[in-house]
């Protein structure tokens, strides 16, 4: 029995450490493929268009009705204090450090990454990544360095999207329901943001497309049995790259605290 | 499928487009663009400054006008007085003989320096002068202020709950109600003794004379 639960424990940290070593060796070859080897523009392209083009219409929505809860939130404290000015002011920068980069990093790897796992997986499943080593084409370089590449530039796109939409959210609350005047609202956004805000924000996406990249396509490439096998990576790809992207949102932000105080 | 592709291009092309548009924006709209116009410099000392901070807004009769630029100490012998350099607009004109301090801003408690215009517009202030400031008055000079006086007060109180002085005695001590009471009632059934002179003062008064 004891014997029993020792051996579930061992195998579950030997799965975590192989996870771990897998992703970083992945990490390693891809991140070689994508400075050495010439980019192929067309494919890309077509990732860029799946994972930024084609998530613009959710992330606009979700970060808009984000915007649009989060300012009334706000706003039940701040009647209460009769600071309605500051509104604008904590909406634009909780947006655009915070809620922005990782909601468009969750759904991102919700709606692509997931994807991206399944189609790898399935191709993995009926031995096409095998056909494409015979052909000596490197599966790491074909499949996994333009999602790689697409993710890391679409994402701070992505969030730039929602950073602004958030705030239209917060700005159609405060000035057709709150009764805060448009210019206010405008100036105390503004006013409230710096340089280092937009960049921290957006800094962290990049990490966060290449985890989400990085994490589907090993989960695809790992995945073992048939069709189960391919259901069973894809959810695994999904809860992991959230964690990572939690993970490492936590690790940017102390970080930049620390940095730029 | 050469068509397929060009839309795919003006796809992801539009993409980046507006979505670099937005930072662009962004950058142009929290850009502080407006320490580029030409203004000039002033210098307030302080003996103390309660906390403002490099950026803090400069206003003049209520507008804002400049900001801090820097804040330096300076130590002359013994006494060590704070040097802020502030930065305002060109066509603002400051008469020599304003006032300034340090005032509190709204909930967070932002501190910023606030010029009071003077009355004397012949005399503006020229950039790179040195106005000395108002001194802010400390938190704590206000309360111990506050605490001797409210002491002050209580003892004053505690004495005249005691029945001491003239006070006391007119709150708590009844014997000049009784008093009084008595000298009314004696009126009131003699009347005559209003008008009535007593032997003694009568014979006196005109010795007096």
């Amino acid at each position: 029995m004891l014997k029993n639960k020792l051996y579930i424990i061992g195998s579950k940290v030997l799965a975590l450490l192989y996870f771990f070593g897998g992703l970083a060796i992945l990490s390693g070859r891809a991140l070689r493929w994508t400075f050495l080897a010439p980019l192929k523009r067309g494919r890309v392209l077509e990732q860029s268009r799946k994972a930024g083009v084609d998530s613009l219409p959710i992330v606009a929505l979700i970060s808009l009705f984000i915007g649009m809860i989060f300012t009334f939130q706000i706003a039940y404290l701040m009647q209460r204090l009769g600071s309605e000015m500051y509104i604008a002011t904590i909406v634009a920068l909780s947006l655009v450090r915070e809620l922005g980069p990782v909601i468009t990093a969750l759904i991102v790897a919700g709606r692509v990454g997931a994807a991206i796992t399944a189609e790898i997986g399935s191709m993995q499943v009926t031995e096409q990544i095998d056909a494409l080593q015979t052909l000596s084409v490197s599966p790491v370089k074909y499949l996994v360095v333009p999602r790689l590449v697409a993710l890391a530039l679409m994402l701070p796109l992505l969030t730039l999207y929602a950073d602004i939409i958030g705030i239209f959210g917060g700005y159609l609350i405060c000035v057709y329901k709150l009764g805060i005047s448009s210019t206010i609202y405008t100036k105390m956004t503004f006013d409230a943001l710096l340089f280092k805000d937009i960049f921290t924000g957006l800094g962290k996406t990049i990490v966060f497309g290449m985890v989400i990249a990085l994490v589907s396509c090993y989960e695809g490439f790992n995945v073992q049995g048939g069709s189960e096998g391919v259901g069973r990576a894809t959810m695994k790809a999904v809860v992991t790259s959230f964690i990572l992207i939690i993970a490492t949102d936590c690790f940017f932000t102390a970080l930049f605290y620390f940095i730029f105080p | 499928m050469r068509v397929e592709k060009s839309n795919l291009e003006l796809k992801v092309g539009v993409f980046v487009a507006v979505g670099l548009l937005i930072l662009v924006v962004f950058i142009l709209l929290i850009g502080d663009f407006k320490t580029l116009s030409s203004g000039y410099r002033l210098n307030f000392t302080f003996h103390f400054i309660n906390g403002v901070k490099i950026g803090a807004p400069v206003r003049f009769a209520g507008v804002d006008v400049g900001e801090v630029k820097n804040i330096s100490l300076v130590t002359d012998g013994a006494s060590t007085s704070v040097n802020v350099s502030v930065w305002v607009k060109k066509e603002v004109r400051i008469p020599a003989d304003s006032r300034v301090w340090v005032n509190t801003l709204g909930l967070l408690g932002e501190k910023y320096v606030e010029i009071m215009p003077g009355t004397n517009s012949a005399a503006a202030l020229e950039p790179d002068s040195v106005v000395k400031g108002n001194d802010p008055l400390a938190m704590h000079e206000v309360t111990e202020t506050a605490g001797v006086l409210v002491n002050d007060i209580q003892d004053a109180l505690n004495r005249i709950k005691r029945g001491e002085g003239t006070l006391g005695r007119l709150l708590f001590d009844d014997t000049l109600y009784r008093e009084v009471d008595a000298l009314v009632i004696d009126i009131r059934r003699n009347p005559w003794k209003l008008f009535w002179k007593t032997k003694e003062k009568s014979v006196r008064a005109p010795a007096e004379r």
